[in-house]
């Protein structure tokens, strides 16, 4: 259950499955997409509330 | 009864600062959980027989989507309670689970689109769940506009509980009608009532996946409702002693 | 009854009211063929998809000032005390709306099918349908404009083109029933009982906004 499914980070960069084809390529951008979506969110946020902040001081 | 216990603990003070003390134990915790199981997910677990390893996306779309659906389901609940008792903080929690509900949805419809690449060859189909889910998306960003359109926030908030309440009515409806068109995608791997189609090494990291995303999103709700009680209530003394 | 004749005559005498609506609809519905090279058969294929959003599009045009004016020149609030159910009024409205623009635009709806799929039968299928239909929108329509009484139809458009999703997906099991030769008889059943149950509810939520807007 717990081995891995890669043997080095090139493979698991590249994830090229059993028929051949290379999905790493979707799987990082995706992983890239969420990541950094949630990051820019609580950026935002935590801007927003730290100007209030200042505003209603 | 319900109303006066609702009236006492629901103000944004004590919501504020309750939440203040629970926001970096759920942070971490989840963050911990979300990093973990995408670990486990991305590296771990073998490769899929029939999508090879672009079915480790899984592990990214699947609590987004699941997440999407709820904050607005949580958002009905909320609308309802805000028309019925009137409790301001709910009518405050609408207006902020709305943005972050129209990230989420983002999030599923573009990991989704991704994933149809190497699975199904394409990015785009007008498939039953992809149009729903991006109909979602739209009716998430009509209610940001609805409320943004409105200077009275009495008033907006009022019309966004509305349209909340219609909307979420007619969710389940766009779902079954779009699905009754037509279908490309596949059905849900886990549900209630049924044994998981997945194996328990795929299974385990996906639950702890959704877990860890509900978290961190919880979070962002957090933070989202703090800065609407923060806008609204600025006038409020307890507020200034708060900042 | 009174109320009746009263909105009918105040929409009649409008006529960008009831009258722009349906001569944007024939617009509509005269252009979509432009677009495509004459004698092509294809004209059939798209004809009731244009039909049905050409409906959506002009019931929505249709209901944009379905409140706004009464509510500019105070004659809402007046009848919001005057009468005490506001939601009959509201009611009303819609259905003189209905009488004065949905009926005419199904009747020229139909004529339009008679003309290009050159069968009598389906014309005849498709207006009651469209009478259904064009209810249906008016109502959800205008719980749209009423939201956004003072903000522009584009808002009320975002919010409640969503809402009225499923029913194109009916609308087009219903064409391939027409084409194929069954029975539709069940698609208009349905479509019936979604138009009793917003009949009944909708002119309640939408009286709940007016008031809102009036406070």
């Amino acid at each position: 259950m717990f081995n891995f499914a890669f043997d080095s980070i090139g493979e698991a960069f590249m994830m090229q499955s059993a028929n051949g084809q290379y999905h790493g390529i979707y799987v990082w951008s995706v992983v890239f997409i969420v990541l950094t979506s949630l990051l820019v969110t609580f950026f935002i946020y935590k801007r927003k509330i730290r100007n209030i902040g200042k505003k209603i001081k | 009864m319900i109303k006066k216990f609702i009236h006492q603990f629901a103000s944004p003070k004590t919501y504020l600062f309750q939440v203040d003390r629970a926001y970096p134990y759920i942070f971490y915790a989840s963050l911990f959980v979300y990093i973990g199981s995408l670990f486990w997910g991305l590296f771990l677990t073998s490769e899929d027989f029939v999508q090879g390893n672009s079915y480790r996306i899984i592990y990214l779309h699947v609590p987004a989507s699941f997440i999407s659906q709820s904050l607005y389901l949580a958002m009905a609940f909320a609308s309802a309670i805000f028309l019925i008792w009137k409790v301001k903080l709910s009518a405050y929690l609408v207006k902020s689970i709305a943005p972050i509900g129209a990230v989420t949805t983002f999030i599923a419809l573009v990991s989704g689109s991704i994933w149809g690449i190497p699975t199904w060859g394409t990015w785009w189909a007008w498939d039953a769940r992809i149009i729903s889910t991006l109909i979602l998306f739209i009716m998430y960003l009509g209610l940001i506009s609805l409320h943004d359109s409105f200077t009275d926030y009495e008033k907006a908030d009022k019309f966004l509980a509305i349209l909340v309440i219609v909307g979420s009515v007619n969710i389940p409806i766009i779902k079954m009608s779009v699905e009754w068109w037509s279908t490309l995608h596949q059905t849900a791997s886990i549900t209630v009532t049924e044994k998981p189609a997945i194996d328990a090494s795929m299974l385990y990291p996906l639950f702890g996946s959704i877990i860890g995303f509900s978290g961190i999103v919880f979070c962002l709700v957090i933070l989202s409702s703090k800065l609407q009680i923060l806008l609204r209530e600025k006038n409020k003394s307890w507020v200034k002693d708060y900042v | 009854m009174k109320l009746i004749n009263f909105e009918f005559l105040k929409l009649r005498k409008k006529s960008r009211g009831w009258l722009g609506p349906i001569l944007v609809f024939i617009l509509i519905m005269t252009a979509f063929p432009l677009t495509v090279e004459i004698l092509n058969k294809n004209l059939e294929q798209a004809f009731f998809s244009i039909l049905w959003i050409a409906t959506l599009l002009v019931m929505m045009l249709a209901t944009e000032d379905i409140f706004l004016e009464d509510y500019n020149d105070g004659s809402l609030e007046q009848m919001a005390i005057k009468y005490d159910s506001l939601s009959g009024l509201v009611a009303t409205k819609i259905f003189v709306y209905w009488v004065l623009i949905g009926i005419p635009i199904s009747l020229i709806g139909a004529l339009y099918g008679f003309g290009i799929t050159r069968s009598s039968e389906s014309a005849l299928q498709i207006l009651p349908i469209l009478l259904i239909t064009t209810y249906i929108f008016l109502n959800v329509f205008s719980f749209g404009n009423a939201l956004s009484l003072t903000k522009g139809s584009i808002l009320g458009t975002l919010i409640t083109m969503p809402l009225v999703l499923p029913l194109l997906v009916v609308l087009g099991k219903v064409v391939i029933a027409i084409n194929l030769g069954i029975s539709f008889l069940g698609f208009l059943f349905l479509l019936l009982g979604i138009l009793s149950i917003i009949i009944l509810i909708l002119p309640m939520i939408i009286s709940f906004v007016i008031k809102a807007h009036l406070e």
